[in-house]
């Protein structure tokens, strides 16, 4: 109501940031090649050209490389226990529909020892982005399989090979009721990956992005195949999603309009073995968000909590003679 | 409204023309006897409302201004077979002519709807040689000639075993006013014992109605029927006629057990979010605060599981009000990682342990005492965090609002440790009257003031003040790793020294602003008692006790256990011998196998000797069971070489 | 009226009496004789708190039953006690009980249960007490009524006020408390917080003994200088509290801090609109002010007032910075108007407050539509003016409008709500049938005949719907709306008892026939003396043929007649069957537009079709019919798949074929592998991507370990600047693969 009018005078003294207002002071600490630099600098861009006010801003991350973005933003910041970013995220968005919450964490914090988290987060579809960085390794404690390492890669603690098929995030959060946002990147095409995550940004619940991210240090030429030839990845374009700029329409050919209300569809490119697809699987702005379901009824003022509080005693109340009873008593 | 109370007078009509009801009779009266006061037990098959008499027995009493406690009996399974020992469920009410602070030791008088619920309790020792048994007759002559046989054969042993067993008709009796005895036996049950204790009948009355107030009018006539029938019946059938003095109270009082009260607490301090996972017996606190939360426009999440819950709540810290999360003792072990990221990332936390039996699952049920250490040094790595115990109902709803102040002054973890027995226990406590200090202050959004730092610890109190998210200036990464002022990451040794230093300043700083807690009893003598939570009634009467018998006894109730108030130790000096009270174990010197250097102690105790090298010998129990004064004295009078 | 299955001549009428008076009813009247026999919309509850507003007691009574009895003979008992207490509630409110539906239940039950002479908790009693707690409404139970009209107005509009005054004070007790809040924090950093009295306060009595609140205080104190904010701020909110604090459109609600001293709050329900008007000029002061206190307050709240920008703009802030969003927060005022009892000249002012484009809601009640001489209205009485009110208010720009006779007002109570809802001003027209000249008709069905005789036809029109009539104008809660007039099945038996069946239009005529008034106008023919030459007056209407027209009355002896009417009668008919085709055409039925459009284009194209041979004619039509269709999902197409112009391609390629050295910034995952070479020669552009910015700054050597480390091989080396450059040939070599 009044915003229309509040808007244009908050106008009169926003002050403009530049990409550099919202580097961290602090260096990034990745190996050269590491795909997060790809990912930071998408963020950075993302934030400035949205113009998040950095005071408002909140980055949350587990344990693992990827975890350690929040560092090299100029906002707020919380990198706490690994595996438990979500729920620290959750608690920050409940009370605060003010701030804009972004969720960093990787495949071993997100798939495997937050795996409980994951999925339930998916479904209270509280209102954040949350950046899911999928090297396929456990970089930060020196190559051991991660869940979604693919069968037969040698680490630390697979000499002969991982034994077992790697698990398919997508999939798996696809199949995950309340879904309201699934879409894939890879960090080799960074236009596509800050489309996707400035997406995933403006959509109103999680908006969940998993970023295949090349680990030179322990996964060297792991996506080689799919970074020369383009044939390999699968971008799913539409007027409701992805559009495609001219420049990469010319490399990359392999194409699919692919609407991201079709979830059967959405499942099936999931699913796709022998391509990456990359772009918005599916996105769905009707699933209510459990922060508006528990919003207020009314706000929580001194008043209002005395008037509740005296109820409540009056209801087990014991009077002396003298006092009145009131209604509630008898 | 109005319509409800003009019914309440046209259903009441409609009853008394639809048939004559007995009440009206008056009993011929038998001058009743003085007592200071007694232990009452009403145990039946769960449903059968036992629960709701005792209650509103307790409640009667403590609104003629009796002192009351209230303990719950509580069968094992949540669908007990009928009849069974196992399944016993009702309500120990202790009613005297002053303040009751424990639910004594044993039961002078008994209502059983049969036999084996009662054999439960005797099995159990719950019940005084030569106590009254009022017990329902009508399995004597059940159909099933094996009920009946057990019934014949309880009763003769009761009586054998010197009770005084009062064989009642309550089902035969109820019949005549009820279509479905079973649904009402409770309210006769109720009236008889109002008769034999003689309380106010109007009084007995209104606190039906109130019991029943959302329920159609013709219900409560119906159930006040019953109740001026079972008193009546009473009176004119049993020889028995006591009447415990009591006083009005001056100030209006409320009557709650100890998990209403921590839910009534965490809406008077002002936080906003409670996070919770379900757990034995934590959750009532949270059912009763589910209820009530949303009305003041709050939140309890009910997260995946515990560490959830727990990082949820330190999330809504870090960005807002300090939120608080309540749990039992496996739900702290998980948290305890949880707890050291609030610690190290300096989160105000409010945790709740309503402790059970341990270890694993233990006793869920059954109170227990034994999470102190857990709660102090559970985590991994140097963790400083507050701790606290609740020694009474009413400490349930303050140490809330105290916790949350302390949790947000200092920046710290605040674990409040209460237990089963309080959890469910019920007492009344003066109407708390609402003072806005009691709440949270607000989330500051106001820009930080040219360079401050997130973490400017003041070199005397270690405190350093926070930034919250939307507060510009304050931007930085709140961290679990070492970290310096800036909350910059630091592996340097001098870095990693000064933060520990800081949080375990915090403590130090707590301390010095806590006054030596006050002795019970005097101020020096033979031998002093020291205990921690819900054992403190039960302490302060077995010293009553035993400065009766003439012992030099005193005690002394700890409510921080992190940090220990200062002056502790020399009180200790005072007396010859110290002695812990507690619900935990210690290893006894009468096992052969155990010694000096073998012997483990209790929680308070392990702390008490490491702090001031005293030589606190412990005296703990864990038999699932509220702490009983006759048993503190019984301990007492062994320290001290009687025998 | 859809019971006309029920033989006539059995039928026993109430108003049997009523008619030896000599007034003869509609023949499709006659089987409403007893309405308390009846499940119809009335008796009406006017349901408190929760949606919908209006609920009929037979709706309630169902859903009850829907959610008690189950199905079969096992819940046959309960529907038959539960349909015997709406039964009796029916009779209680019929003699003009008024009391809320909870009372009314608990006597009626209490009655039933007596008269029983069964025990409690017996099956009667037991049944009701079920249904007793499914019963989840409570509200004024009512009558249709001379009176029935304003409450259900003042009703909906109050629920509307509740519901806006719930959304306001969630908002403005948020707004304090958070004003609050930025006071308490900087009172909070101030020493007066930390004074050991302060803190004594703060922490839980049962506690206080176990604190040192002087040595607690000394080590809070202790460091933390705070510079409290700027007293201007502290003033500046304190001022925008005061007035959000003392606003009085709304009552206060729970969150609300409750003073003793505090004015109760405005009264918005006006006898005349004279008053509505000049009590929204008294208050625009206060209405400015707190608009601007909101506004103040959210930028406060952001963070964001900054006084030197901010302050001139609200020193000139006047009602012309209101905007309709910001009124839309406040009440709307509400005026009952009824014909006879209301002057002229206020009638006239409603017109004025309609067009000012206020939240002013005015009820324009009328008992009589006809006039009293002859169904002619007589320019004079306003009464029968008024009935015309709706549709000259359709004339105003942004005013909704609804009208209905009272029998409908359950059946558009969403039309009801959304016009108290609506932003501007809105005009409720009701007829409420109680007709003083027609006592022996019920209102309910005098109110019924009207809307069903098209002389009271039931329409809203809401601006805010859309652009056009078509969002706009409904007309479809009329019966039969394509139609003239709506006909129904009459079924009755002759004198021979035969069953006789035929179908009746129900027109203006058998609406005016039921008035004593015009019995002057009507000549019943009893059956005997029924002639060929009669015409039902629909007919009569229609084809302007000659004849009499008539329309089927019952009489007193409850038989059936054939009352001829007189010329005035057919007349005045025709003149309601012209304003209703008026409306139809609103509403887009038998649009004359439309229809000529048609009709020319049906003729041009049969002068093609005549002027060319049949074959391509149809082939023509075959295509015109699917040229449309294809378009439907190309227009997506276009949209999933974005174009993609060619021209940055071939420039792109210019640049592939150039010697220079160039970097495919777009595709950079800003991997640092160049920038550690060299950050002079390579450098990061605005969104952290690689670009060559100086390419003397290095060597071709560097460019080309650029190139090869390079994960997605964006840089091209080019040829070589320097040919002075050591090993350039192998240099050379090694960059052609990245060329």
């Amino acid at each position: 109501m009044t915003a229309t009018m509040t808007q244009c005078l908050l106008r009169l003294v926003e002050e403009h940031h530049t990409l550099a207002d919202y580097q961290g002071d602090v260096v990034p600490r990745w190996c050269a090649g590491c795909g997060d630099n790809a990912i930071l600098a998408a963020m950075q861009r993302l934030c400035r050209d949205e113009q998040l006010p950095p005071e408002k801003t909140v980055f949350v991350s587990g344990i693992g490389c990827s975890s350690r973005l929040p560092h090299y933003m100029h906002a707020y910041g919380f990198h706490g226990v690994h595996g438990r970013a979500l729920p620290v995220a959750e608690g920050v968005r409940l009370r605060r529909p003010d701030l804009h919450i972004f969720v960093t964490t990787g495949d071993g914090d997100c798939c495997s020892i937050g795996a409980a988290h994951w999925i339930h987060a998916i479904r209270y579809n509280m209102n954040m982005t949350v950046l899911l960085h999928d090297n396929q390794i456990y970089g930060l404690t020196k190559k051991q399989v991660s869940p979604t390492s693919p069968r037969g890669l040698k680490s630390n603690t697979t000499p002969r090979g991982a034994y077992l098929n790697p698990l398919n995030p997508l999939t798996v959060t696809l199949g995950v009721s309340n879904v309201s946002f699934v879409a894939q990147a890879v960090d080799w095409i960074p236009d596509l990956l800050y489309d996707i995550i400035a997406e995933a940004h403006r959509h109103h619940g999680l908006g969940f992005v998993r970023i295949l991210q090349r680990c030179p240090e322990f996964m060297d030429h792991r996506f080689d195949e799919a970074v020369r030839d383009p044939s390999k990845t699968r971008i799913l374009v539409h007027g409701d999603g992805l559009r495609l700029k001219p420049e990469l329409s010319r490399i990359y050919h392999n194409k699919e309009v692919h609407d991201p209300l079709d979830m059967p569809r959405a499942l099936a490119i999931a699913a796709l073995e022998d391509e990456i697809p990359v772009g918005i699987l599916y996105k769905n702005p009707a699933v209510p968000c459990y922060e508006d379901v528990r919003e207020a009824e009314r706000p929580n003022t001194p008043d209002l909590i005395r008037t509740v509080l005296d109820e409540e005693f009056d209801k087990v109340t014991i009077w002396p003679d003298e006092q009145e009873p009131p209604a509630a008593a008898e | 409204m109005s319509t409800q109370v003009k019914e309440v007078g046209a259903g009441a009509a409609k009853h008394r023309q639809a048939r004559q009801s007995k009440s009206d009779s008056t009993p011929r009266s038998r001058p009743a006897l003085l007592l200071d006061e007694n232990i009452i037990e009403i145990v039946s098959d769960s449903g059968e409302g036992a629960q709701r008499c005792g209650q509103s027995f307790a409640a009667i009493a403590a609104r003629m201004g009796n002192g009351i406690w209230t303990v719950q009996i509580i069968p094992a399974e949540i669908q007990p077979p009928h009849r069974s020992i196992a399944g016993a469920s009702g309500n120990r009410v202790r009613i005297a002519a002053h303040r009751v602070t424990n639910g004594g030791d044993e039961a002078d008088l008994v209502v059983a709807f049969n036999e084996q619920v009662l054999l439960g309790r005797l099995r159990a020792g719950e019940i005084r040689p030569g106590g009254i048994i009022l017990l329902e007759s009508m399995w004597r002559d059940d159909k099933d000639p094996e009920i009946a046989a057990a019934y014949a054969r309880v009763c003769e042993e009761v009586r054998s075993a010197g009770y005084r067993l009062y064989e009642v008709p309550m089902e035969a009796e109820c019949v005549k006013h009820v279509p479905d005895p079973r649904r009402g036996k409770n309210m006769f049950a109720l009236g008889m014992l109002c008769g034999i204790y003689s309380l106010d009948v109007e009084l007995a009355r209104s606190q039906v109605r109130f019991v029943f107030a959302k329920k159609d009018p013709k219900i409560i006539d119906a159930n006040i029927e019953l109740l001026d029938a079972g008193r009546a019946w009473a009176e004119a059938n049993l020889d028995l006629k006591f009447a415990i003095p009591a006083t009005r109270p001056k100030e209006p009082q409320v009557v709650m057990n100890g998990n209403a009260a921590l839910a009534l607490g965490v809406v008077a301090s002002g936080m906003e979010v409670c996070s919770m996972y379900p757990i034995t017996p934590a959750t009532s606190a949270s059912h009763y605060l589910s209820d009530i939360f949303d009305k003041v426009g709050c939140v309890v999440h009910q997260a995946e599981d515990e560490i959830a819950a727990c990082t949820f709540a330190i999330g809504a810290s870090y960005a807002g009000k300090c939120a608080v999360t309540i749990t039992s003792g496996p739900g702290l072990s998980l948290k305890q990682e949880a707890l050291g990221l609030a610690v190290m990332g300096e989160i105000p936390l409010v945790v709740v342990d309503v402790q059970r039996g341990g270890p694993s699952t233990g006793q869920p049920t059954k109170p227990e005492q034994s999470d102190l250490l857990a709660a102090c040094f559970g985590g991994h790595g140097d963790a400083p965090k507050v701790v606290m115990a609740v020694s009474s109902i009413e400490d349930c709803f303050y140490s809330l609002i105290t916790a949350r102040k302390i949790a947000e002054t200092f920046n710290m973890v605040v674990v409040v440790l209460s237990d089963a027995s309080l959890a469910t226990a019920q007492q009344p406590f003066p109407r708390p009257s609402f003072s806005e200090g009691w709440l949270a202050p607000p989330v500051d959004q106001s820009a930080v003031p040219e360079g401050a730092k997130p973490y400017d610890w003041d070199p005397q109190t270690g405190i350093a003040a926070r930034f919250i998210p939307g507060q510009p200036g304050g931007m930085h990464c709140l961290t679990g790793l070492a970290h310096d002022r800036f909350s910059h990451v630091a592996y340097d040794p001098a870095v990693n020294q000064e933060g520990i230093r800081q949080r375990a300043r915090k403590l130090a700083t707590l301390q010095a602003t806590l006054k030596t807690p006050p002795l019970y009893g005097g101020e020096e003598g033979e031998l002093l008692l020291i205990g921690w939570g819900s054992t403190r009634g039960a302490i302060e009467e077995a010293v009553d006790m035993l400065r009766g018998k003439k012992k030099r006894v005193s005690s002394m109730h700890l409510k921080f256990l992190q940090p220990m108030a200062s002056g502790i130790g020399e009180v200790m000096r005072r007396f010859d011998k110290v002695m812990t009270v507690e619900n935990n174990w210690s290893d006894t010197l009468d096992d052969e196998i155990a010694d000096k250097q073998s012997q483990r102690f209790t929680n308070l105790g392990w702390l008490l000797r490491a702090h001031y090298l005293v030589d606190v010998t412990c005296w703990g129990q864990v038999r699932g069971q509220p702490m009983k004064p006759g048993a503190v004295v019984e301990a007492a009078l062994t320290r001290l070489g009687r025998k | 009226m859809d019971q006309s299955s029920t033989p006539l001549a059995e039928t026993k009428t109430a108003a049997a009496a009523a008619a030896d008076a000599g007034a003869s009813r509609p023949a499709l009247f006659a089987l409403y004789g007893t309405l308390e026999g009846l499940r119809y919309d009335y008796p009406l509850v006017l349901v408190e708190g929760e949606a919908p507003v209006l609920r009929p007691l037979t709706g309630i009574m169902d859903d009850i039953l829907r959610r008690t009895a189950p199905p079969g003979t096992d819940g046959e008992a309960l529907r038959q006690h539960v349909l015997r207490l709406e039964h009796a509630i029916r009779r209680r409110v019929a003699r003009g009980e008024r009391d809320s539906l909870a009372s009314l239940w608990w006597r009626c039950a209490a009655e039933l249960l007596a008269a029983s002479g069964e025990a409690p908790f017996g099956p009667l009693d037991t049944d009701l007490d079920r249904a007793r707690e499914a019963l989840n409404v409570d509200g004024l139970v009512i009558d249709c009524d001379a009176n029935a009209p304003e409450e259900v107005l003042v009703h909906a509009w109050k629920a509307v006020y509740a519901a806006k005054g719930k959304a306001f004070r969630k908002k403005v007790d948020g707004l304090i408390l958070r004003l609050t809040d930025i006071l308490k924090a900087e009172f909070m950093k101030s020493d007066a917080a930390r004074t050991p009295q302060a803190l004594e306060l703060s922490i839980g009595s049962s506690f206080g003994s176990d604190f040192d609140f002087g040595a607690l205080s000394r080590v809070l104190s202790h460091g933390s200088a705070h510079t409290p904010a700027l007293d201007a701020r502290q003033e500046r909110i304190q001022r925008v509290l005061q007035v959000l604090k003392s606003q009085r459109f709304y009552p206060p609600g729970r969150s609300s801090e409750r003073k003793p001293g505090q004015p109760n709050p405005h009264n918005f329900i006006f006898e005349s609109c004279a008053e509505a008007l000049d009590a929204f000029r008294e208050r625009l002061d206060e209405i400015v002010d707190f608009v601007k206190a909101l506004v103040i307050a959210e930028l406060e709240i952001a963070n964001k007032y900054r006084a030197d920008l901010h302050d001139p703009v609200f020193e000139a802030f006047d009602e012309s910075d209101l905007s309709a969003e910001q009124l839309a927060l406040l009440p709307s005022s509400l005026v009952c108007l009824r014909d006879g009892t209301t002057d002229t000249a206020d009638t006239v002012r409603a017109f004025e407050a309609l067009a000012s484009g206020l939240p002013i809601k005015v009820l324009i009640q009328t008992d009589d539509i006809v006039g009293d001489t002859s169904p002619e209205p007589s320019r004079t009485a306003f009464g029968v003016g008024s009935a015309h009110f709706a549709g000259m208010a359709m004339g105003l720009n942004n005013a909704y409008v609804l009208q209905a006779s009272s029998a409908l007002l359950c059946r558009v109570r969403e039309r009801l709500i959304a016009g108290m809802s609506h932003d501007g001003p809105a005009l409720f027209s009701v007829f409420s049938g109680a007709v003083k000249t027609a006592s022996h008709v019920s209102p309910y069905l005098m109110a019924a005949a009207a809307s069903e005789a098209r002389a009271f036809p039931t329409f809203a029109y809401d601006p805010a719907a859309g652009p056009d009539w078509a969002a706009r104008f409904d007309l479809s809660e009329n019966p039969q709306a394509e139609a003239d007039w709506p006909t129904h099945r009459l079924e009755y038996e002759d004198e021979a008892l035969q069953r006789q069946a035929e179908d009746v239009a129900f027109t203006y005529a058998d609406f005016v026939a039921a008035d004593r008034r015009y019995g002057r106008y009507c000549r019943p023919v009893a059956r005997a003396d029924w002639r060929d030459d009669m015409v039902p007056a629909a007919d009569c209407l229609m084809l302007a043929q000659a004849g009499e027209g008539y329309v089927l009355t019952a009489g007193a002896d409850n038989a059936l007649y054939r009352n001829v009417i007189d010329d005035k009668i057919i007349e005045a008919a025709r003149r309601c069957l012209d304003a209703w085709r008026r409306l139809q055409e609103l509403a887009g039925i038998n649009n004359s537009h439309a229809i000529r459009l048609v009709a020319r284009e049906k003729a041009a194209w049969q002068a093609q079709a005549a002027a060319a041979t049949p074959e391509p004619a149809s082939a023509e039509t075959a295509e015109a019919a699917p040229a449309v269709t294809p378009a439907q999902p190309a227009a997506p197409a276009a949209a999933a798949a974005p174009e993609e112009p060619q021209e940055t391609a071939e420039h792109a390629e210019a640049a592939g074929q150039s010697d220079d050295a160039y970097i495919e910034t777009a595709r950079c995952t800003t991997c640092n592998e160049c920038t550690q070479i060299n950050n002079c020669l390579f450098a990061y552009n605005e969104n952290q991507q690689a670009y060559i910015a100086d390419p003397d700054a290095g060597t071709f050597r560097e460019l080309v370990e650029a190139a090869e480390s390079c994960q997605v091989s964006i840089i091209h080396p080019g040829k070589p600047r320097n040919p002075d450059e050591p090993n350039l040939a192998e240099l050379i070599a090694r960059a052609e693969p990245f060329n």
